[in-house]
Order: C-alpha cells, then sequence, then structure tokens
C-alpha cells in the first residue's frame, strides 16, 4: 500500500507498543498469545484509524481499549480454553491465573516507588486494573467491595498519581 | 448538570478504561461535547493512564513488527486507484493533523484561561485583602492617636486627677476624672460603670460651693479619656448620678454612682 501511512503505523508502533503490549500481556499471561493478539491489535489501529475521532478523547486511550478489548476477547475464545483446560472455567470468569504475582518489570522501579505512595487501598484497586487487567466490576465482585468504593478509590488514585506523574 | 457530582461519580475513569456501555459512551461523549471543564477532566484523566501504562510498558520481541509490516504489505492495494488514494489520503492526513492541531490549540487557550481566571480571582483576593490591612492599620492610627491624646491627659501635672468610687449604689463602679485649673477642661475616664438602660444615661457633676454644677452626660461604654463640659470654679467634690437620657438641670441624688473630693492642693 501507500509509504506514507506506513510510516505512520511505524511512528505508532514504535512509540506505543510497548504500553499495548503490556496491556494484553498481563491480561493473557501467555507470550505466543500475547504476541500475536498484539498483531492483531496494531492491524485494527491500522484498518480504523481514520474512524478514530478526539472529540471522544485522545489516540492512546482508543488504540489501549482497541488493545485491551482484542485481549479480553481471546481469553473468551477456544483457543485459550482448551490451552489451559484445568484453569478454564477460572480463565472464563477472571481473564488469568489469580496465584501467579505479577512483577513490576525491573526498568520501571521508579514507578515501582510512585505506586507505593498510594494508600494501600488505592494501591490495591490500580494494581487490580492496570497491573493485572481487572475491570472495575470484576474487582468489586471478587474482592467484595463495594462497585461504587471501587469507583470511588479509583477516582482517588488517579487524582493522587496525576501529582506522582506530574500531570499539570 | 452538576459537573462536579458528575466527575466524583467516577464515569470518566469508567469511560477511560472502556467499561461503559454504548449508551453511557454516547452520553460522556454528548457531555464532553457540551462541556469544558468536563473535557479538561477527562484529558486529565486519560493522560494519567497514558504516563502510567507507558512506564508499565514491556517491549514485545522484534518479531512481532516484522511479522506485522509483513501482513500490512501483503494486504493487495487496487493500482489503479492508488495514486487517487495516496493523494487523498495524504489529504486526509493534513486535515486529520490540523483537526488535531486546533484541538491541541483550543485545549490551550482553554487552559491558559482557566490560569487567567484563576489568577483574576487571587489578585481580586489579594486587593481585598489589601483593603482589609490598609483598614486595619487605619483604625491602630486611630487608636493609637486616642492613646496618645489620653496620655496628654492622664500625664499632664497641670491635671488635678480625682478618683471617684463606687457609692452604695454600686460599689464595684470606678471612674477618674481630671480638672485642669488654668484651661478649666474636665476629662473623664470610666474603669468601671454598670450598663443602663437605653432610656438613660449618666450624668456628671462637680460640686461648687454646696451646688450640683452640670458637666455632660455620658454612656456606660464610654472609652478612653472623653472631654467633658468645662467648670469655670474650683470644685469641691465630682459625682455621677443616672439621669434620663440627656440629663437633667438638678441631680437625682439617691442615685448617685460614684464620687470623690479633690485633694486640696
Amino acid at each position: 500500500m501507500i509509504k506514507k501511512d506506513q510510516s505512520v503505523l511505524d511512528y505508532l508502533y514504535n512509540h506505543y507498543s510497548g504500553a499495548l503490549y503490556g496491556v494484553v500481556f498481563r491480561i493473557l499471561k501467555k507470550e505466543e498469545t500475547a504476541e500475536e493478539v498484539l498483531q492483531d491489535v496494531f492491524l485494527k489501529i491500522w484498518d480504523k484509524i481514520d474512524g478514530y475521532d478526539p472529540a471522544k478523547g485522545k489516540l492512546f486511550t482508543w488504540m489501549v481499549n482497541i488493545a485491551r478489548n482484542q485481549a479480553i476477547d481471546k481469553t473468551r475464545s477456544k483457543e485459550i480454553s482448551k490451552s489451559k483446560k484445568t484453569d478454564d472455567l477460572d480463565i472464563l470468569v477472571n481473564r488469568f491465573d489469580r496465584q501467579e504475582n505479577f512483577e513490576i518489570p525491573v526498568d520501571t522501579i521508579g514507578l515501582k516507588e510512585v505506586l507505593q505512595k498510594l494508600s494501600p487501598d488505592q494501591l490495591f484497586v490500580v494494581s487490580q486494573l492496570y497491573l493485572k487487567g481487572y475491570s472495575q466490576s470484576e474487582v468489586a465482585e471478587e474482592f467484595n467491595i463495594p462497585l461504587g468504593t471501587v469507583k470511588t478509590r479509583l477516582r482517588l488514585a488517579m487524582i493522587e498519581l496525576r501529582s506522582l506523574l506530574d500531570i499539570k | 448538570m452538576n459537573i462536579e457530582e458528575y466527575i466524583s461519580s467516577g464515569i470518566l475513569e469508567a469511560y477511560v478504561l472502556g467499561e461503559l456501555m454504548e449508551a453511557e459512551m454516547a452520553e460522556v461523549q454528548h457531555n464532553i461535547s457540551l462541556y469544558p471543564a468536563l473535557r479538561a477532566e477527562l484529558v486529565k484523566i486519560e493522560e494519567t493512564q497514558e504516563k502510567l501504562l507507558i512506564q508499565l510498558a514491556i517491549k514485545p520481541s522484534e518479531r512481532v513488527k516484522s511479522k506485522l509490516f509483513e501482513k500490512i504489505n501483503e494486504k493487495p492495494a487496487g493500482k489503479v486507484v492508488q495514486l487517487e488514494q495516496s493523494s487523498f489520503t495524504t489529504w486526509r492526513y493534513a486535515t486529520a493533523a490540523s483537526v488535531a492541531l486546533a484541538f491541541i490549540t483550543s485545549y490551550l487557550a482553554f487552559n491558559y484561561w482557566n490560569k487567567w481566571k484563576a489568577s483574576e480571582s487571587n489578585l481580586t483576593e489579594l486587593i481585598a485583602q489589601n483593603q482589609r490591612i490598609a483598614q486595619d492599620y487605619n483604625n491602630v492610627n486611630l487608636r493609637l492617636d486616642q492613646i496618645e491624646s489620653d496620655l496628654k491627659v492622664t500625664s499632664n501635672p497641670d491635671f488635678a486627677r480625682v478618683v471617684m468610687k463606687g457609692t452604695v449604689n454600686a460599689p464595684q463602679s470606678l471612674a477618674t476624672v481630671y480638672w485642669n485649673q488654668q484651661t478649666q477642661e474636665v476629662f473623664l475616664s470610666v474603669q468601671s460603670m454598670k450598663e443602663l438602660s437605653k432610656e438613660n444615661q449618666y450624668q456628671l457633676w462637680a460640686i461648687i460651693d454646696g451646688k450640683p454644677v452640670d458637666c455632660g452626660v455620658f454612656d456606660s461604654n464610654l472609652a478612653g479619656v472623653f472631654k467633658m463640659k468645662n467648670i469655670f470654679n474650683s470644685p469641691v467634690t465630682f459625682a455621677v448620678t443616672v439621669e434620663p437620657r440627656g440629663g437633667k438641670p438638678s441631680p437625682t441624688l439617691e442615685t448617685m454612682q460614684v464620687a470623690g473630693n479633690l485633694a486640696k492642693g
């Protein structure tokens, strides 16, 4: 196709593949599947970029939601159910094995310090949503916290993170 | 709509996380187009998520990228429309870029407008504060002037000082008269006098040759050293009675509150 377009995709891939792969991998927990989904994510971005509407939100938000949805769809597909038969139910309900602790990558030690500054309640919600790939209602259900409380904690955490991440 | 409430409901966070149903999403999109404050909040939430996720990035292996571009180049492109499509797409990106630029510019303008508003309200507050301080300063100055002029009386040896003590009517009351024989001025300072009803006032009398002479009326809350009517002859005694507001030509002696004799000298 057109060279110029590919440079746009190249730019997006170079800048955002890491962040999107992080999201996808945390949901799928399997390198092979996560890489496959990441490729699908960029194909979808490439396909639908014309439909992106800046009035609805930032480009990154749009891309991240494509990545999340692709990854969640994948967890629901037969492919995953077959490959992890024993965890079948768990994965369908919870997306991935909860017992496994997700390690924060070494190059984000600075971030680890930032996250430690959140209150334990806020850190918990942020970790479940952003490090483990849960949705707010799943966190509420799984840990028996009222959904309203989860929302409030997320909101407060996001406000706290603004100053910690230096967003003016 | 109450914007604060809407924001604190957490719906914007849920929107950014892509957790909303289609109808709710449409509602949020509608609302952010109406209220700039909502959009500003949304942008902040989005930026927070973006920065957080970029810090949480995991580098995918190189083969993903090469496979991706292989796949894209496999895709058949209609040769006939290629040129047309190319220029069309170029224009489309140019349009997208200018829309993005307009968007960024209006966001910045909004941002600066907000900052300007904040500075303006800070300035108003500072001006008000300044006025309050100036007012306080004036009050202090006035008070200082008062104290200075009081001091001129109380520390002047030409003034005879007469302490009037409480009578049986008011044993706790105490007031002081300063009388200057040369200038015939009379000053009064109240240390402690009972509060009176609105209908009544205190009246100061000088007893001269056995006769009471009116020195003027005053209220119980008299502050500082207060100038009364001059008297022309040397008094023996000063006394205060309770009289109807405005005073009377002759004292009602049974209401006498305080009295004191001038020391002979």
